[in-house]
């Protein structure tokens, strides 16, 4: 099927295979189409159809709710072509960067499942063929037999990666977490799409980096941290994690942590924000390389970071209430400009 | 120029924000800096979020959802924002907020920061033309003398000739800016052709004399010549070259 989008600056065709969303066909050609989620939520890849016949493969995905259905507009992560079709964008669309690494399907099986905390497990894959991501990026994942499609950001880092860490909180009621902790998932086979995410880290980028992360979003900052550390980046530039939790129980990675801050004790510095109870006295003995703090993890790093946002790049990730806090401090106070403040809304 | 009272002086928070309605309900965002108040499209030109739930320091105002910026003064564009907001014309008497709404050229982004007599001049010169849908405003080849802006309506870019031609993009908001080979030197003939999509309203402004109007106000011109390379670059980017 071949797919017009009009975009506001200029048009892009490409070819989609039967049942391939709009979206991913796009960025399987290298056109940078509007997304953020991809999963049918936040109604960011919305377009027009202006000729030709889509299906919709989720008629109920709660993205619809940003959609004028009357003016024939539909979310192109969900729908794909069932006839040659032109679709019209709303916003400037750019070819993608060269060298981004471009969303393709892929399969895997469940390799292993461990828990890190009471409620949030390591979810690990082994994919049939390697793949390329960039420190930061998230893929979509279907569990079998479950409708749709939800996003993890990878915890490695490397490239042609034939192993992809998750981090899954346990979610009552979620499908894919109660197929998840539910039974033993081990040796199933899974789909996946990605790499997919725009708040990347690359050794290029030359400044110092501030990484604020609310539970499960430590995942894609422990990929930043290990791309970093490979490319020794800390020799050069500072790194300062926040990483929020609301008590010791919730905390996890610590071991990890502390081997990064072990390699560059100058330039890097790592802090636990516990919201709910004061650090206990034991675990600045057991981490020494670590800070504890008590606080709201976005108050934390405002404390600590007060007088050192010179040439500073912002990395945020979890709960959307936690995003939206650092990034009000990070502008307001900080006087960040909104270039150097990265995150992916997905979740 | 229509007006009407939206609110009172003492609902607007110091450096604040509110939303208010305007003229047939349509949806205001009132803002106080300092001793000064502004009123913007209430609604972000991105992806329709509330721009009151926004950060706003009294000068600059940031969508949450993505970060896109504008100067609370002027409406324009700043940092990730790839369109500026529309702004109305506010008048403050007694206790009273009264807003109007603004001319295209006062509300496009080509404009944004030209000297008020300039603007006034630059006004003078819009010729105010009606098009029904489907009619065509220029083809390539033809002279490239006069530039547009859209006051109402859509209008559609095709480059190439004949049965070899390709989408190069539309224009769907009050105050953008097309046909700028009227403001170019050495581009005497349009390289695309323009159609109107639906019923629309364009100011047709003679790009000889708008340029002689530039000159006699270099530092108006200077920032107009700005925003046009920055206009240019946006539709003309390589792949890669975002």
């Amino acid at each position: 099927m071949r797919i017009q989008v009009k975009a506001r600056n200029r048009a892009y065709q490409f070819e989609a295979a039967p049942g391939e969303k709009v979206l991913y066909a796009g960025l399987r050609a290298e056109t940078d189409l509007p997304y953020e989620c991809g999963t049918g939520t936040c109604g960011t890849c919305k377009a027009k159809l202006v000729d030709g016949r889509i299906v919709d493969a989720w008629p109920e995905a709660s993205g619809k709710k940003y959609l004028k259905p009357e003016q024939g507009e539909f979310l192109m992560c969900q729908c794909s072509a069932q006839t040659d079709i032109s679709v019209e964008v709303s916003s400037f669309v750019y070819a993608m960067d060269p060298g981004s690494c471009r969303p393709t399907p892929m399969a895997g099986t469940v390799h292993s499942v461990r828990a890190l905390t009471h409620d949030v497990t390591a979810l690990e894959v082994t994919l049939d063929s390697p793949c390329d991501f960039d420190a930061g990026q998230f893929v979509l994942v279907a569990a079998p037999g479950l409708p749709g499609m939800r996003g993890y950001s990878m915890v490695n880092f490397e490239r042609q990666a034939r192993r992809l860490e998750f981090v899954v909180k346990k979610k009552p009621g979620g499908g894919f977490s109660d197929w998840l902790f539910g039974g033993n998932p081990a040796g199933s086979r899974i789909d996946l799409l990605g790499p997919l995410g725009k708040a990347t880290f690359y050794p290029g980028l030359a400044k110092n980096i501030l990484c604020i992360a609310g539970g499960s979003g430590i995942a894609g900052m422990m990929s930043i941290l290990s791309r970093a550390c490979q490319e020794r980046y800390f020799e050069q530039f500072q790194g300062h994690l926040f990483f929020g939790v609301r008590a010791v129980r919730d905390v996890f990675y610590l071991e990890q942590l502390s081997s990064f801050r072990a390699e560059f004790p100058e330039k890097l510095a790592i802090t636990l924000a516990f919201s709910d109870e004061d650090p206990p006295a034991d675990c600045a003995a057991r981490y020494p390389l670590l800070r504890f703090e008590r606080g709201m993890v976005h108050e934390v790093a405002a404390r600590a970071m007060a007088g050192k946002y010179q040439n500073v790049r912002a990395y945020l990730a979890g709960p959307p209430p936690a995003v939206d806090a650092s990034i009000r401090v990070l502008l307001l106070e900080a006087k960040l400009t909104a270039d150097n403040i990265r995150y992916d809304k997905f979740s | 120029m229509t007006r009407k009272i939206i609110c009172k002086i003492a609902e607007i928070p110091a450096n604040g924000l509110k939303e208010c309605e305007g003229e047939g309900g349509l949806k205001l965002l009132v803002a106080n800096s300092g001793k000064e108040y502004f009123a913007v499209q209430a609604i972000c030109p991105h992806q329709d979020v509330p721009l009151c739930e926004g950060l706003y320091d009294g000068a600059v105002l940031t969508c949450h959802q993505h970060l896109w910026q504008w100067d609370i003064r002027t409406g324009a564009a700043m940092g990730l924002a790839e369109a500026p907001l529309e702004r109305y014309d506010v008048t403050v008497e007694g206790d009273a907020i009264y807003v109007g709404s603004q001319g295209a050229l006062n509300v496009g982004e080509l404009f944004a920061g030209v000297a008020a007599p300039t603007l006034a001049l630059l006004t003078a010169l819009a010729k105010s033309e009606e098009y029904a849908a489907g009619s065509t405003l220029y083809k390539p080849g033809d002279p490239a003398e006069d530039f547009f802006v859209l006051d109402s309506g859509r209008v559609e870019f095709q480059i190439g000739r004949d049965e070899r031609t390709s989408p190069a993009g539309f224009m769907l908001k009050k105050g953008e800016v097309f046909g700028w080979a009227a403001l170019l030197e050495n581009h005497p003939h349009r390289i695309a052709s323009a159609r109107v999509l639906e019923n629309s309203v364009l100011l047709r402004i003679n790009g000889k004399q708008a340029l002689e109007l530039l000159e006699s106000d270099p530092a108006s011109g200077f920032i107009v010549m700005r925003r046009l390379s920055a206009l240019i670059a946006r539709f003309l980017a390589a792949p890669g070259a975002k």
